[in-house]
């Protein structure tokens, strides 16, 4: 039987940020940051760092924003 | 909708269950952090059980979308935070002067103007103490976990009706985002609508709703019929939740997330040997006056912690006639009062007392 490899990553909805950082501290892995830039209502919003996610889902709890931050799993064979 | 008994539900989604199981017909939204869960699932969850949600334009317009129902007799509710409930006091005025039931759900922000997205307690006097213009006040239910957010929502739509009046949700943003165990509790009935209700047809039309009396008797008659029934309130109505208070020498007086940290700072005191309590107003209009004149009889002093700059305090101060010394303890701006901070400053009004100061905060 082989084992399937699961992959993270956290998709951010970059308009809907507020900037707050409560998922850059909620983050274990530290792979989440802040922008520099500001999005389209002029908030500096989360970023992924690209790499290292492991789907825990804390950023996702601890944002105050509905529908600002998925988390989506992607399965290899 | 099929639904388990116990679901894990944040605060602001066990708050749109218990209106669902109370029967309310229409939820009037306007979204806003963090309150817009409530929008969010109040938008999955109505049409499903053939209820109206509606998106509306502002929170003005929300308000008013809820005289509108009210008036038609359906159990109506919109939810805000502190910058929408602002918005929303001429409305509430209206409702109140109408003397229509309507259920606000206020989850308080940092304030004052945009303020931030932390949680506070900033609102209470805005809507504990009326808010819009007039003589008027509104029943305040301050839950403080997901439970409570769905059970005293269910109440609220029932205190509404009984009394004829606006009721208010209040607590803060770590309840509203926090999540928690909810056991729902079972539907009620769907009520037929009231007699005083405005359907559209002919034999309604003595129900046609005015808060307009140009006459000043007339409008001293209304006035006199409002403050009866607030009295009325007042007598019936108030609630708190006792901890240890019976030997208590300190007792802290807190609300919402206060209240969990302050109860926790107790168990604190208590294991060094602190003889502490806690007071917990459930509603703050009316306020606990009665179970807040029992402890002061017994406790020594009072240890009010808000995360304000100290609005609650001053009831505090009126329920007890300034009978013992009243202390306060607040946080503001979205931060949290912790364990540690709390325990500390009841330790250090102690140890004040110890030497025979009556300095009062």
């Amino acid at each position: 039987m082989t084992e399937k490899k699961k992959k993270f990553s956290p998709v951010i909805a970059a308009d809907e940020c507020k900037g707050c950082g409560r998922c850059v501290k909620a983050c274990p892995k530290r792979v989440l940051l802040m922008d520099h830039r500001l999005n389209a209502m002029g908030y500096p919003n989360a970023i992924y760092g690209g790499d290292g996610c492991v789907g825990c889902g804390s950023c996702f709890y601890s944002c105050p924003e509905p529908g600002a931050i998925t988390i989506i799993e992607e399965t290899e064979d | 909708m099929e639904y388990d008994n116990r679901l894990l539900l944040k605060g602001n989604e066990a708050t749109v269950y218990g209106a669902l199981l109370a029967g309310c017909d229409c939820f009037f939204g306007y979204p806003i952090t963090p309150a817009s869960e409530i929008a969010h699932s109040a938008a999955l969850l109505f049409p499903r059980l053939n209820r109206v949600f509606m998106q509306a334009e502002s929170e003005i317009a929300a308000i008013n979308m809820v005289f509108g129902a009210s008036a038609a007799g359906r159990r109506a509710m919109t939810a805000s935070s502190g910058l929408g409930i602002s918005l929303k006091q001429e409305g509430m005025s209206y409702l109140a002067t109408c003397e229509l039931p309507a259920v606000v759900v206020d989850i308080m922000r940092g304030g004052p103007g945009l303020g931030n997205i932390g949680p506070e307690q900033g609102d209470y006097n805005q809507v504990v103490k009326g808010g819009g213009h007039g003589n008027y006040k509104c029943i305040v239910l301050a839950p403080n976990s997901s439970q409570e957010m769905c059970d005293l929502t269910s109440k609220a739509f029932d205190l509404a009706d009984l009394y004829r009046i606006p009721v208010y949700v209040l607590t803060d943003g770590v309840i509203g985002q926090m999540l928690e165990p909810v056991t729902l509790p079972e539907p009620i009935a769907k009520k037929t609508f009231p007699e005083w209700s405005f359907d559209g047809t002919n034999a309604s039309r003595r129900n046609f709703l005015t808060s307009i009396y140009l006459d000043h008797d007339d409008l001293e008659a209304v006035n006199i019929r409002l403050q009866e029934k607030y009295a009325r309130i007042a007598g019936c109505e108030q609630q708190a939740e006792l901890y240890q208070t019976e030997d208590a020498e300190i007792v802290i007086v807190g609300y919402g997330i206060v209240s969990r940290i302050a109860r926790s700072a107790v168990m604190e005191l208590r294991a060094q040997g602190v003889k502490a309590g806690l007071l917990r107003p459930v509603t703050l209009f009316p306020f606990p006056v009665d179970s807040l004149r029992k402890v002061a009889k017994t406790a020594k002093s009072l240890l009010c912690v808000e995360m304000s700059n100290g609005q609650m305090v001053d009831d505090v101060r009126l329920a007890t006639e300034f009978s013992l010394p009243i202390h306060l303890y607040t946080r503001m701006g979205g931060n949290v009062p912790s364990v540690r901070e709390i325990t500390q400053k009841c330790l250090d009004i102690l140890a004040q007392a110890g030497k025979g100061s009556q300095v009062r905060i």
